[in-house]
């Protein structure tokens, strides 16, 4: 019965996030005009974060799972903090990606999202916060998604990273661009992604070499675990 | 001598959200002004004088940037003041340069206002209830962040020691990295194998499990929820009806001043401005105490 109880809970805090978006959507036109664009944009991302965690809370996790998914965003942001002096080379993506292709899209969106908010505790929090976690909480589940191809060929790892990396940076500008002049302005936005070329390209050539380097072993180290503790 | 972090979580986290949320999107430059100077006292009550300095310059310099950069980004706007390159440099647009400068200084202010107030093991208590499930690989994760950063520079010595990737190269220093990483990886998982064991053997999951936590809602807490809805209704209300509307194009808006304007003006301020009067009447009564030792 009380398990019962919470499933509709849950169900229904699902229905309401789902209302909250055209509820959002008009709020913005009604109290931010001349910024409803960056208001909307924000609120409904943080909406489309929130219905993926709810959705991963309907369900009962055993305590392996959960265990993973904070070692591996732990280890992603710890990377993000030790390998800070090499300009660029953050192993974030390289790490995310590689949790979904071994444990699936919902833990690769989970260790993507989470690590974008357990990062920001060290680097800062701001309002970029939620579209760092969409994004790269999108990426991970994309990677698990596609996992049975990315993970026997190596060219499609590498354009995998690669594509991520890009796009990170892109998405990340459409969100500056809508912030900065309450609309979309393709001169700024053409400014942003041109100006950060050479670390968008930078960033999307390290993530395939953390990708091809760590392939190989930590697969191996993982599938080693799963078959040990019987995952 | 923290007194607004002393509040009840969940009261930070309403008071940070409306303060925020009406300062990042509301396009009134008084508005703007009020959330900057809250954020900006607010930020100096709770940072050392060097860090002061360090802060006032770095936020000079983002805003000059900001102010400096719009104008050539947008030739919206009426009024032309010279032409670069055949593009029209507007008042309208450098006027616009200033508001978003102020705007995106006082949002940063106040997220890290937010991020020394709203500490991690306050986030994961506020977001329990909702996401138990979450909170915990949250507050898990936080748990191993040091673990690992630790266990990284006791496998990166190791390996140094041994000769490995020991030149200053850029490639050793990435084949060096890579390796730490992976070595991480399969040390962290079996811990952390363990940890699930262990868990389960505790009984994690069976019903009647509850959570420890020392946060308790009082009487100040219960005050200060009311005083911060009641002066965001005030402020949301002057937004809903238009009271507060200001635009930048084509051409520059007279500043609203009407009475209704100046209330939600007042009750703004007084949102912005509550945790450094806050913290200040403490600072005094503090003060106050100590000399009559």
């Amino acid at each position: 019965m009380l398990q019962e109880g919470g499933q509709m809970k849950r169900k229904l805090s699902f229905l309401i996030v789902l209302l909250l978006v055209p509820a959002v959507v008009l709020a913005g036109l009604l109290l931010f005009d001349g910024k409803q664009y960056a208001f909307t944009s924000a609120a409904v991302v943080t909406l489309a974060v929130f219905a993926f965690f709810l959705s991963f809370e309907k369900k009962e996790n055993a305590g392996t799972k959960l265990v993973l998914i904070a070692v591996m965003t732990a280890l992603s942001v710890a990377g993000r903090i030790v390998f800070a002096a090499i300009p660029a080379f953050k192993p974030v993506t390289a790490v995310v990606i590689i949790t979904a292709i071994y444990f699936g899209r919902e833990a690769g969106f989970m260790t993507g999202a989470l690590s974008a908010v357990l990062s920001n505790f060290y680097f800062g929090q701001g309002q970029w916060t939620p579209f760092q976690m969409l994004t790269w909480g999108l990426i991970g589940w994309l990677a698990g998604l596609l996992a049975a191809k990315l993970k026997t060929s190596r060219v499609l790892l590498s354009a995998y990273g690669f594509v991520a990396g890009i796009s990170f940076s892109l998405l990340m500008d459409i969100w500056s661009t809508l912030w900065f002049d309450g609309g979309f302005n393709l001169s700024r936005y053409l400014t942003l992604v041109v100006s950060a070329l050479p670390h968008t390209l930078l960033y999307a050539a390290s993530n395939i070499v953390f990708l091809l380097m760590l392939n190989k072993p930590v697969g191996k180290k993982l599938d080693r675990i799963k078959i040990k503790y019987g995952l | 001598m923290r007194a607004f972090s002393s509040l009840h979580p969940a009261v930070s986290m309403l008071h940070f959200a409306a303060v925020v949320a009406v300062g990042m999107f509301s396009t009134n430059p008084v508005i703007e002004v009020l959330s900057l100077a809250g954020g900006a006292l607010f930020c100096a009550t709770l940072t050392s004088p060097e860090q002061k300095k360090k802060d006032a310059v770095f936020y000079v310099f983002m805003m000059l940037a900001v102010v400096i950069t719009n104008p050539l980004f947008s030739h919206n706007g009426v009024t032309e003041l010279l032409f670069i390159n055949g593009n029209p440099i507007t008042l309208e647009s450098v006027i616009y340069g200033c508001y978003m400068a102020v705007t995106a200084a006082s949002v940063m202010l106040w997220f890290k206002v937010f991020g020394e107030i709203m500490t991690s093991d306050k986030i994961v208590f506020l977001f329990g209830r909702l996401l138990p499930q979450i909170s915990l690989v949250l507050s898990m994760a936080f748990r191993y962040v040091p673990l690992i950063k630790r266990q990284a520079v006791k496998v990166s010595r190791a390996q140094k020691a041994m000769g490995l990737y020991s030149s200053e190269k850029v490639v050793d220093r990435i084949r060096s990295a890579v390796s730490v990483i992976s070595v991480l990886i399969g040390w962290s998982l079996e811990n952390a194998v363990e940890t699930a064991k262990s868990m389960k053997a505790r009984g994690y999951g069976l019903k009647g499990k509850t959570n420890y936590s020392d946060f308790r809602f009082t009487k100040t807490d219960f005050c200060f929820v009311f005083g911060c809805l009641f002066l965001l209704v005030i402020t949301v209300s002057g937004m809903a009806i238009g009271k507060l509307d200001f635009y930048y194009y084509p051409s520059i808006t007279a500043v609203p001043s009407d009475i209704y304007s100046l209330i939600c003006y007042a009750a703004y301020g007084l949102l912005a401005f509550l945790p450094f009067t806050f913290e200040s009447g403490e600072m005094i009564r503090w003060k106050y105490y100590k000399s009559r030792i």
